[in-house]
């Protein structure tokens, strides 16, 4: 019979700051089973067709490169791996801290937690600075984010002041502040009104304001960019529900 | 400004869900529906004008009037190439909103050439179609060229994109566009472009010798069974022609993945996807055999031909024996008793022949005894006069045997050598068995030249076993296609581009084989169902005139 496996997106462990060795080890090999495909290539126990054997990966470490301690070593093969391929093999493993793999630093220090104790001693800690940073990998284009849809479920007024809206209008008081006050704006303004004045707001200016000023203000905090039309839709029945009580 | 406002919004929302069966199944049904039309729709134009300047140099009308058949087909098919390429492109808008925004914002250059090709391969179908008989000969001709350059041309820019999801280029590390041009030539686009032109020639020959199978089993005279009997015999005859490189074309697009990211290569062959490699296999053993049938059953109407029968056994011997070779699995489904009775997930005999060296080997004599059986046929009712006629004999079989104990040594090799080297080995077994075919089709060409025709070919007295095998060939390439689109699709695992944009939708996992076979079958069963509307459709043009006393 065929196997039937669904195949889900690797998760990543739980690493902590405290961590000890002996957790990291664990994490480390979590790591390496799970979000590192490490064994998608290398084999354990058994000679690698696609990539070296790791068993004992820990104790051969520390002399595989002249003036290279284990964890230069281990941490060198999973920044840079072509930097050093075992013989019989090709350069085929991609940098462990970029996508897809996308390692972070503490995942990182887990892995090689573990490789040491594969026939070695694990001598890593938390604490241990590597030459390499994980933290300068490239971001991945976002697809979705956490932030653009929970944003159309906030209130009228969480939106209000998420782009900082009450820095310029006042919506508890009939008092100017830089922009005039939102206080009784739905019994001034229809709608439209309020949406145009939102979208374009130089389309029609209150005497005694300044033109440009608002579009500008909205600019800088990115509202053109991210608003939605569902967050417009909120913030406009939000505004014109105040009618000044 | 409230359009710009949503357009702007549309981009923000990252997915939305199809009802019922969701948006990945949605997307993948119509996505599929609409390449495995465009394949027949740009195939069928690459025969048509060839067999076309055939019938031109030749004189022989028959060829003319095959070509003016097989271009009928084209007409509604491409109409409905067209619906479904644009519902697929409303879907991806709708359902995949941030992921389309960025291929759009990668790849917005190409779609202005898109569209006006588009607009210009209508112009020339229509023509070309409309045109047939109406124009000279040459005329006519060129408009059958610019149709077929028009046609690849769009399937290489659409191909960029989808080749772009697997092996993105031209952009920088956070993913903004730096080169359109390097972002059209990624690194997997020239080889996907190759594979996909051979392939689509490949499936538009099943198709339309199955259309042409359908015609002659409800065919009720003579003539008519003898003009889709050849026609049948044409079609399959693109078909297997093409399926000959197709598997080194596979092969190098495989090997361009693997150069490109190990790890996909890996997923590709050796991870989640392994065992579809395993049902591929048996699907194409299944279409050799079933061609070679086909060219066995086709002897049968050869006068002249029977002095060849008695090699068939042979034929279908070593082909079964490859095919064995080729469907067995690297490691076995066991239970932890069987492992152990085994020694392992590898069968302790079998397991030997589950590995490339074996597989590449196995492939490699399947396709060049396939070609002994095209020779065989070919040869039936001619006898050689030319001068050299026994060298050339003694040539012709001095490299078949030379070649197979070649690619079989090679194959042994294999077995002792580090996997670096092993990799490469399928070069010199590809080109030797290339090799073989082109220098023994030289010969051949020249050997039969004035050739003595001993006995006739009878059209139209096949059995309609012959023509059931066509609907089976037909089938069987349609579902392939659809498995190995999928193959090509799903090596991505959990990323919309690879290594740049993740999935982060509720289907962003690799269902299981079952599932997606499941899936590929209900779409192979919807695309013959449309197909054959269409062909009913072409049909229609044929029959009387409706009378109110008829």
């Amino acid at each position: 019979m065929v196997p039937q496996k669904e195949t889900h997106p690797p998760e990543s462990a739980e690493v902590r700051e405290d961590m000890s060795t002996e957790e990291m080890v664990v994490a480390g090999e979590k790591i390496s089973t799970g979000k590192g495909t490490c064994f998608l290539c290398h084999t354990m126990g058994a000679e690698g067709s696609r990539a070296p054997d790791l068993a004992g990966v820990g104790r051969r470490a520390a002399s595989r490169k002249e003036g290279f301690s284990d964890i230069d070593y281990l941490a060198e093969s999973l920044f840079e791996p072509s930097a050093y391929v075992v013989d019989g093999y090709n350069p085929i493993m991609t940098p462990a801290h970029k996508a897809p793999i996308s390692l972070t630093q503490p995942e990182t220090l887990a892995v090689i937690a573990y490789l040491q104790s594969l026939g070695g001693a694990p001598t890593v800690t938390m604490k241990t600075k590597l030459k390499y940073s994980a933290d300068a990998a490239p971001t991945v284009v976002a697809s979705s984010d956490g932030a653009a849809v929970s944003y159309d479920n906030l209130s009228g007024e969480e939106l209000f002041n998420k782009y900082a809206c009450m820095a310029c209008h006042s919506l508890t008081d009939p008092i100017q502040l830089l922009g005039p006050s939102l206080y009784d704006v739905g019994n001034r303004l229809s709608r439209a009104e309020i949406y145009e004045s939102i979208i374009d707001p130089d389309a029609v200016v209150i005497e005694g304001f300044v033109k440009g000023v608002m579009g500008a203000t909205l600019q800088g905090a990115g509202f053109d960019k991210d608003v939605t039309p569902q967050q417009l839709r909120t913030m406009v029945e939000f505004l014109s529900e105040k009618k000044g009580s | 400004m409230l359009f710009a406002q949503s357009q702007e919004g549309g981009a923000d929302v990252a997915y939305r869900e199809f009802p019922f069966v969701g948006s990945r199944i949605a997307i993948w049904a119509i996505g599929e529906l609409h390449l495995m039309y465009a394949a027949f729709v740009l195939a069928v134009p690459m025969f048509a004008l060839i067999i076309e300047f055939i019938g031109y140099k030749t004189g022989d009308k028959r060829y003319d009037k095959l070509a003016h058949e097989f271009t009928s087909l084209l007409s509604v098919s491409f109409s409905f190439t067209a619906t479904l390429g644009a519902i697929l492109t409303f879907m991806l808008m709708i359902l995949y909103p941030r992921f389309t925004s960025y291929l759009l914002s990668i790849f917005d250059k190409t779609f202005w050439p898109y569209g006006l090709l588009f607009f210009a391969e209508a112009g020339f179908l229509y023509s070309y179609y409309y045109g047939w008989g109406k124009f000279s000969p040459r005329v006519h001709l060129l408009l059958g060229v610019g149709l077929n350059i028009v046609g690849t041309a769009i399937m290489f820019i659409a191909n960029a994109w989808l080749a772009f999801m697997t092996s993105p280029s031209g952009i920088d590390e956070a993913g903004n566009l730096v080169s359109t041009w390097d972002a059209v030539n990624n690194y997997i686009w020239m080889p996907i472009n190759i594979h996909r032109m051979i392939a689509n020639v490949c499936f538009g020959g099943a198709i339309a010798a199955a259309y042409a199978g359908f015609k002659f089993l409800g065919a009720k005279t003579k003539e008519e069974k003898a003009h889709y009997d050849w026609m049948g015999y044409v079609g399959n005859f693109i078909a297997i022609s093409a399926l000959l490189p197709l598997p080194f074309a596979g092969y190098w697009l495989g090997s361009e993945i693997y150069a490109y990211r190990a790890q996909m290569g890996m997923v590709l062959m050796g991870g989640a996807f392994s065992w579809l490699f395993i049902i591929q296999a048996v699907l194409i053993g299944m279409l050799f055999l079933g061609a070679n049938y086909y060219l066995w059953l086709g002897m049968e109407r050869i006068e002249g031909a029977e002095k060849y029968k008695k090699f068939v056994k042979y034929l279908l011997a070593t082909i079964t024996v490859c095919f064995v070779v080729w469907a067995t699995p690297h490691s076995l489904v066991a239970t932890v008793e069987e492992a152990r009775k085994m020694g392992g997930t590898h069968h302790p005999v079998l397991g030997i022949l589950g590995v490339m060296s074996a597989k590449n080997t196995a492939v490699n004599i399947m396709i060049l005894t396939t070609y002994i059986s095209f020779l065989l046929y070919r040869r039936g009712n001619k006898v050689a006069t030319v001068s050299w006629a026994p060298l050339g004999h003694s040539a012709q079989f001095l490299i078949f045997a030379v070649t197979i104990i070649f690619v079989i040594i090679i194959g042994v090799v294999g077995y002792f050598v580090e996997a670096s080297v092993r990799i490469g080995l399928s070069v010199p077994q590809v080109i030797s068995v290339l090799s073989a075919m082109i220098s023994v089709t030289i010969i051949d060409i020249f050997l039969f030249r004035n050739a003595r025709i001993v006995g006739q070919i009878r059209w139209g007295e096949i059995p309609a076993r012959a023509q059931y095998m066509l609907f089976f060939l037909a089938v069987t390439f349609t579902w392939l296609m659809g498995l190995m689109g999928y193959v090509r699709s799903g090596l991505r695992l959990h990323w919309h581009v690879y290594e740049v944009m993740k999935d982060t939708s509720v289907d962003a996992y690799t269902p299981t084989l079952g599932f997606a076979s499941t899936v590929v079958s209900c779409i192979v069963i919807i695309f013959f169902i449309f197909i054959m509307f269409n062909f009913w459709l072409t049909g229609l043009l044929h029959k009387k005139d409706w009378e109110p006393n008829a």
